[in-house]
């Protein structure tokens, strides 16, 4: 029991990382209708931003957490300025949006490998703030990590703030009616580029303040960025499109992954990650609360 | 109010509109029938944006219009469009209150919102339902009474008796009439030439892309070619 209750922690706890990303890219799935490849190499940028502020511009942690998703925020709407919009304004097919969305990604990558290197970076734990900590509660015969519960803590209060804007402010349904329909938004007056921006600068800012978890929780590494696939496949599973999708899909397969990591094998664990993937495109293409049955690449 | 001067619209090869010339007057409905493909919708696309023309140019209240939609309808252009394009995902309240997405002057937006209640009771009635649950009647009603709360003065419609019951048909012509006598001004894309002809003032008839006629409604309405194109089988499909 006790240990069924922890993997589910974990699960828990990996899990909101998960959604924290599944939810940015999600959210420009719904308004581009393209796969943001990149959004792995935002994320893995944040951690560096939030990194590097915290050692070597000796900023508070809490300040250099903002940076992290600011700078993300940044890097992901330059992105979409300088790679996006030039095929947008040619009306490109979706195609050359992933093709250059993995072009953006492996240049991140390994512009960091080049200039900040390889090695992995751990925050160094006496400049963390003590929820973020190692060591864990104990509760009876159950040790609750202390970064897993900031973690899921952290993660809650965005996504409660980020469901409350998009569902009560007028931005917000500024995205969903352009996530409907681009023409009868832009009807209403809602400039779609606009929408777009800020759709990348949400999504960005949130997978800053993955980066900045998934590295206090683990490392820091150029590597990082191949987590995009699994939020790519936590969105899939949820349904593409869909935030209550993304949520969901994030928790299902973070507790999937560790109840496989613990109770069968963790080399399986991608293993099964990626069988979900294919399972669900063939059973259930739209996802579990998907917006359509299209094309999903 | 609108003019439109020499517009040529083409899709990859195809030439949609070929020297297009039309005014709008404050006030007046007017109507563009012809066949489908005729240029119908392209023509009303064109105003508002969504294509870029090859020559030709839009006036507006003195103003030449580009290509971004969004400016377009700030300056007082409203479109509804083909297939009614209501957000369905969101409901009939939210639909509204997006028309009114530019406006800041809440007292005039929360007048105008009364209007469209006067006018369209059903809406009133099913204020928090999803848009996509509607009818398709109740739809188009939305996608007007969305229309209207951006306060364009201009208002383009593209087919709104498309797709719509006989009955429905006659109550959405009786709404244009009504819509005009709120002080809007009205272009109207139909293919159901009869019911059209029977509530505009000033009609063009499009063939192929070029203008072939134009004139008072009721002139074009007994104009004997026209009557045996477009009138002959429509007024007995939609004149119910």
């Amino acid at each position: 029991m006790t240990q069924f209750l922890q993997q589910l922690i974990n699960g828990l706890s990996i899990g909101s990382i998960y959604a924290l990303m599944a939810v940015g890219y999600s959210l420009v799935y719904s308004i581009m209708n393209f796969s943001n490849f990149a959004h792995g190499s935002v994320i893995m940028l944040g951690a560096y931003f939030g990194f590097f502020s915290l050692t070597t511009l000796g900023m508070p942690f809490g300040i250099a957490f903002f940076i992290a998703a600011c700078g993300a925020g940044f890097v992901a709407v330059t992105l979409e300025r300088l790679a996006y919009k030039p095929l947008r304004d040619r009306r490109a097919p979706f195609l050359y949006f992933i093709i250059t969305a993995m072009g953006a990604s492996i240049l991140i990558d390994n512009g960091v490998i080049a200039t900040i290197g390889p090695t992995p970076k751990t925050f160094p734990p006496e400049l963390l703030p003590s929820y973020l900590q190692s060591g864990s509660i104990q509760i009876g015969t159950l040790g609750i990590g202390r970064v897993d519960i900031a973690m899921f803590v952290i993660t809650a209060v965005c996504l409660v703030a980020l469901i409350l804007f998009i569902d009560f402010t007028k931005m917000g349904k500024a995205i969903q009616a352009t996530a409907y329909n681009m023409k009868a938004s832009a009807l209403m007056g809602i400039n779609p580029n606009f929408v777009i921006i800020l759709v990348f600068a949400i999504g960005g800012a949130l997978a800053g303040v993955a980066g900045v978890l998934y590295g206090v929780k683990y490392q820091v590494f150029p590597q990082m960025s191949s987590i995009t696939l699994k939020s790519f496949i936590a969105a899939v599973f949820g349904g593409l499109g869909s935030l209550p999708g993304a949520l969901l899909g994030s928790l299902l397969l973070a507790l999937i992954e560790t109840f496989v990591s613990g109770y069968i094998s963790t080399q399986l664990r991608d293993i099964f990650a990626f069988f979900i993937l294919i399972a669900m495109l063939v059973i259930r293409p739209a996802g579990i609360m998907g917006k359509s049955a299209e094309d999903k690449a | 109010m609108l003019s439109v001067h020499e517009l040529h619209v083409s899709y990859g090869g195809i030439k949609a509109l070929r020297g297009v010339s039309m005014e709008v007057n404050q006030g007046e409905i007017v109507t563009i029938i012809g066949a489908n493909g005729a240029g119908k919708s392209t023509m009303l696309n064109a105003i508002t944006g969504f294509l870029k023309p090859a020559k030709g140019e839009v006036i507006f209240n003195g103003h030449k219009l580009g290509r971004n939609p969004a400016a377009i309808v700030k300056l007082g252009i409203c479109h509804v469009p083909e297939g009614r394009l209501v957000f369905a995902n969101l409901s009939v309240q939210d639909n509204l209150m997006l028309g009114a997405y530019l406006r800041k002057d809440r007292k005039k937006m929360a007048e105008d919102l009364e209007k469209v209640f006067v006018l369209f009771p059903r809406l009133k009635e099913r204020i928090k339902q999803q848009a996509g649950t509607l009818s398709g009647g109740e739809q188009q009603m939305l996608a007007m009474g969305r229309a209207l709360m951006t306060d364009g003065e201009l208002v383009l419609m593209d087919e709104p008796s498309l797709g719509l019951a006989p009955l429905l048909v006659k109550t959405v012509f009786q709404i244009i009439k009504e819509i005009r006598d709120l002080g809007k001004t009205i272009l109207l894309v139909e293919q159901n030439a009869q019911k059209a002809l029977e509530v505009a003032d000033r009609a063009y008839v499009l063939e192929q892309g070029r203008v072939v006629k134009e004139g008072a409604a009721c002139d074009i309405q007994s104009d004997p070619a026209i009557r045996a194109a477009y009138l002959g089988s429509k007024s007995v499909a939609g004149g119910a």
